[in-house]
């Protein structure tokens, strides 16, 4: 079966760190990765090519840089990566992005035909998760959301089943390919990359594909294909912190002194939760 | 862009931007461009507005828009003018054949913003035999509810749920389409704006109106929490948003309202649907701690399954649950779903007690949003004490108890009165 999962380049949040000063991020200097559920999206697709045949391809859309994301991924086992890098996709929104991937999957399929998406539920930077049912919708396929774990893939019957969460539980569902899924960390653990591996992900040619090479129209990428603006960026209100209580051996005035203090600061509040408490 | 004498859009040379290249002369069809002072200029009567130069110019000097093409989907549809939109309207969520708290969270907001729109709140309701809620709906603040009653909507399918909101949006055509962000929510919101071709921001926090350009603003953070962006969606309709659940706050229900509930027809869709073989509900172990009023989240400094059983007596005396950081779930002690961060779940609750969480950037971002926040940390510098509201510095093995017997002690004099 041929798999294309879909591949973000985020900076590395575990990297990150608040200035005690100003109560900003501190961004310089932060790494660059591949979003970890993308990467949960990789291996999901490379163990079904294990088990099934076919090949893994991957893409990306970013700026140059985001080639490094790519090579990440392709060292879990991805046979090709795309790179789609064009100064017309800059500044997409959600809608420009699912129309660019979307466009990409199709040209790829033309050539040979795709049977499985696979994404991840979101970026950890931006948390939106609207893109992979985006592409999904875009394309017609079946549209798995929230996948925990994949039953089976019968390539006979064209079918895949999957297990997702929903509300209040989990669902096991059957789908025609081709198909799209958004995956949940929790369906795989990566592999560690072998040496070869990872020496084939640096050495191998990448395809880097504008606009045109895809048949993207360009008043419908980049931030021309965006309805969504931003009117201002501004920083949170400033969270100062509130009275600090010192508990130390033997005293218990600072327990006490906390609950005298939020007693007269929110009494109803605590008397609503006391209410609803086991006492 | 300028026009010519015969109404045509016509390319500018922006002088100071041309480097006298002369590329763009050679490439003119109507032979419009000439070199004068060592830059090119375009002749408007000439220029047939075909934009060739724009294409061929490496310094971006030419000043030209070209005309949009055809749309690859919606083809022949000329979009409609914003002003025939018109209305709030909520997605409600239904769940166990009951209207989720969020969606009348949302209906509260959407009553607010509709009032500054001088417009009606529109409840959009899919589901099968949901009478009731279409009921509930109007208590609640709904103007006109449209509803999608079919068994085929007894669970959730991207495609018939996307295709029969869509078509709710097309007939009813309101400004302004919320839904909460669970995730029913998110994903179906993500299908029926692509499907609609509009602008969609998710998670938001704070949504307010431009009166004068009838613009719904939507303040979302972003970056992990710490910059707030305000996006507006200028020239598609709706403008869509996804709202967390405990965000807004729930308006008064008033079984007096009345209000116009209209049923219409199920689109059914083409091609086949997923097949949903089996469904095992979750045990109550995993109970949600998104939707908890008070949680005692365990951090790495607690992270002692001997102590489990006091954490829980605390969160009990309040009517709480526990939840975790990061690290205990890889140490192995509480499950995934207990997980607040980014990686976990977001949540909101009215107090949010810290039992030896430092607070890392990604724990910060799933919980900044609670009403109250208490720390309970050695550290008095660590992250989570600086924005907690109340910190306790010390032992938890100390401060815990102490806490469970002063709280007890006040919950017994509260109900002796």
């Amino acid at each position: 079966m041929h798999i294309v999962c879909c591949i973000k380049q985020v900076p590395d949040t575990a990297q990150v760190k608040i200035d005690p000063e100003t109560n900003t991020l501190i961004r310089s200097g932060v790494e660059s990765i591949s979003n970890p559920y993308d990467v949960v999206a990789t291996e999901t697709g490379v163990r079904l090519v294990e088990k099934h045949g076919g090949k893994v391809t991957i893409i990306s859309m970013g700026p140059p840089q985001a080639e490094s994301a790519l090579r990440q991924c392709l060292s879990l086992g991805a046979a090709d990566a795309i790179l789609l890098s064009d100064r017309a996709f800059a500044g997409a929104d959600t809608l420009a992005t699912s129309y660019t991937l979307a466009r990409a999957i199709s040209t790829i399929a033309a050539a040979d035909p795709v049977d499985l998406v696979i994404c991840g539920r979101q970026a950890i930077d931006g948390d939106t998760g609207q893109t992979g049912p985006g592409i999904a919708t875009r394309l017609g396929y079946s549209h798995l959301p929230y996948v925990s774990e994949i039953v089976g893939v019968d390539i006979e019957q064209r079918t895949i089943t999957v297990k997702r969460l929903v509300e209040g539980g989990t669902e096991t569902v059957q789908a025609r390919l081709p198909a799209l899924l958004t995956v949940e960390l929790e369906l795989a653990t990566t592999r560690y990359a072998s040496l070869p591996e990872m020496v084939r992900s640096l050495r191998q040619d990448m395809r880097v594909l504008g606009a045109a090479k895809i048949g993207a129209a360009v008043e419908r990428v980049g931030i021309k294909g965006s309805p969504t603006w931003v009117r201002d960026i501004s920083a949170p209100p400033a969270k100062k912190g509130g009275p600090v209580f010192l508990v130390s051996g033997g005293s218990d005035s600072g327990v006490e002194d906390f609950l005298r203090t939020i007693e007269a600061k929110e009494p109803e509040l605590l008397q609503e939760l006391l209410s609803k408490g086991r006492a | 862009m300028p026009k010519n004498s015969k109404g045509r859009d016509v390319a500018q040379i922006i002088p100071d931007k041309c480097i006298g290249c002369q590329l763009c002369v050679g490439q003119c069809p109507v032979g419009a461009i000439e070199m004068q002072d060592g830059v090119a200029k375009i002749d408007p009567e000439v220029c047939i507005g075909c934009g060739k130069c724009l294409d061929v110019c490496p310094v971006a000097a030419v000043l030209f828009e070209k005309p949009a093409k055809k749309r690859l989907t919606g083809v022949g549809q000329k979009p409609r003018p914003l002003d025939e939109y018109r209305g709030v309207a909520v997605f409600i969520e239904v769940r166990d054949g009951k209207g989720a708290e969020v969606s009348w969270e949302l209906i509260g907001k959407a009553r607010e913003l509709a009032g500054k729109l001088s417009t009606q709140v529109q409840g959009f309701l899919l589901g099968s035999g949901i009478g009731d809620v279409a009921r509930e709906a109007v208590y609640y603040g709904c103007d006109t509810v449209h509803a999608i009653d079919s068994p085929a909507l007894q669970t959730y399918l991207s495609r018939t749920y996307g295709k029969n909101l869509v078509r709710l949006c097309e007939e009813v055509r309101p400004e302004i389409l919320l839904l909460g962000a669970t995730p029913l929510g998110r994903d179906l919101a993500s299908v029926a704006a692509t499907t609609l071709e509009t602008g969609l921001t998710a998670d938001c926090t704070g949504l307010d109106i431009d009166r004068e350009q009838r613009l719904l603003l939507m303040t979302r953070p972003t970056f992990g929490g710490n910059i707030m962006a305000t996006i507006y969606c200028r020239s598609h309709r709706p403008q869509m948003s996804t709202v967390r659940p405990g965000v807004m706050k729930t308006p008064k229900r008033d079984p007096e309202r009345r209000g116009d509930i209209r049923i219409t027809g199920f689109q059914a869709t083409e091609g086949e649907l997923p097949r949903i073989i089996d469904f095992v509900a979750r045990a109550a172990e995993a109970e949600d701690i998104a939707r908890s009023a008070v949680l005692v989240v365990a951090g790495k400094g607690a992270c002692d399954a001997r102590d489990l059983p006091m954490l829980r007596e605390l969160a009990e005396t309040l009517g709480g649950t526990i939840a975790c950081s990061r690290p205990v779930v890889q140490a192995g002690l509480l499950p995934y779903t207990r997980q607040v961060g980014q990686t976990g779940k977001t949540v909101a609750p009215r107090m949010y007690i810290g039992v030896g969480v430092s607070g890392a950037v990604q724990h910060l971002v799933g919980m900044q949003a609670s009403e109250k926040i208490v720390a309970i940390n050695t550290d008095r510098y660590a992250p989570l004490v600086q924005i907690a509201d109340y910190a306790l510095i010390g032992d938890y093995r100390e401060i815990v108890p102490k806490l469970i017997e002063g709280l007890k002690a006040r919950a017994a004099s509260s109900t002796a009165r």
